[in-house]
């Protein structure tokens, strides 16, 4: 019977530890940065006509970009890049546990760091657009009495996403072990598919569609 | 020993939410087909409406889900 912890584990690192959220999200982060290396030594000036990789890079920029033009509009161009770069950290991140390392988003301290990301990114968004006082005398707008209930609610969305994408990771890998630890032959890796790619596809979709709503919400 | 069973009955209470997550899933869903089946070209925009209330409803059986994982991990 495996033991279930919720608590991250620490690795001892040249005499103080680090959490292993720390270790992996690097790790992920550096992967992405060669990726990102490597496509540019691949594609040496973009062409008219795409061919090859620039396809499916602007693919997935064009469809982010229609997505959040559709709900944000006009500020599309300040919110899109920040909502891929979200997804695609989320998506790594949670990808790498089919090699057998443990994900980034296991640890609470990740995801709450993404949701407070979010969080600047709807506020700063709403202060460009309107300014402190226009926007403070929107909070308050029908009566006086919804402002510290519209201050809570902006407070409480990014924990809330925060708390949705940890458990679901987590969830997933203490039902893995368990199987793992029942019957290691062939149902792991049936199981797997909906517990490591069409969870991850999911999260990291609604990850993004709630940022952009509660963008929507402070802007419309 | 006492205590450990009264956490564990307390962690079966807490996975209950689940009904209610499930019925109001199925109900939402149920009526989202229905307005599709009835006018098609507007299944966009209910799909997106369905999404979104979907989110909010899985949301709370997953908070559940969490405190009978805490529960679990007290149980002596």
């Amino acid at each position: 019977m495996p033991e279930i912890s919720i608590t991250p584990h620490h690795i001892a690192f040249f005499g103080f530890e680090v959490g292993a959220s720390v270790v992996m999200g690097s790790f992920v982060v550096l992967l992405l940065v060669i990726l990102c290396v490597l496509i540019n030594l691949r594609v040496r000036r973009f062409q008219e006509k795409p061919t090859g990789i620039q396809n499916l890079i602007e693919l997935a920029v064009e469809s982010v970009y229609q997505f959040s033009k559709g709900k944000v509009g006009h500020n599309a161009d300040f919110c899109a890049p920040m909502v891929l770069t979200l997804m695609t950290f989320i998506a790594t991140a949670t990808l790498v546990e089919l090699f057998g390392l443990p994900p980034a988003t296991e640890d609470l301290s990740c995801t709450l760091a993404l949701g407070f990301t979010t969080f600047l990114l709807v506020n700063v968004t709403a202060l460009r657009e309107f300014g402190l006082l226009r926007r403070i005398r929107r909070m308050a707008s029908p009566a006086f009495f919804v402002l510290p209930i519209r201050m809570m609610t902006d407070l409480v969305a990014p924990v809330s996403m925060a708390l949705r994408l940890f458990i679901n990771v987590m969830v997933g890998g203490i039902v893995m072990k368990l199987i793992y630890s029942a019957i290691p032959l062939v149902l792991p890796a049936a199981v797997s598919v909906y517990f490591n790619l069409i969870h991850v596809a999911i999260q990291t979709f609604v990850f993004g569609l709630l940022t952009l709503n509660y963008t929507m919400e402070a802007t419309e | 020993m006492f205590c450990m069973a009264i956490i564990a009955i307390a962690a079966a209470i807490a996975s209950l939410t689940g009904i209610g997550a499930a019925l109001g899933m199925s109900h939402a869903t149920s009526k989202a087909v229905e307005s599709i089946a009835r006018q098609p070209e507007a299944a966009g925009k209910i799909s997106s409406s369905l999404m979104f209330g979907l989110i909010m409803m899985e949301t709370c059986a997953i908070y559940s889900l969490f405190v009978a994982i805490l529960l679990i991990g007290k149980i002596a």
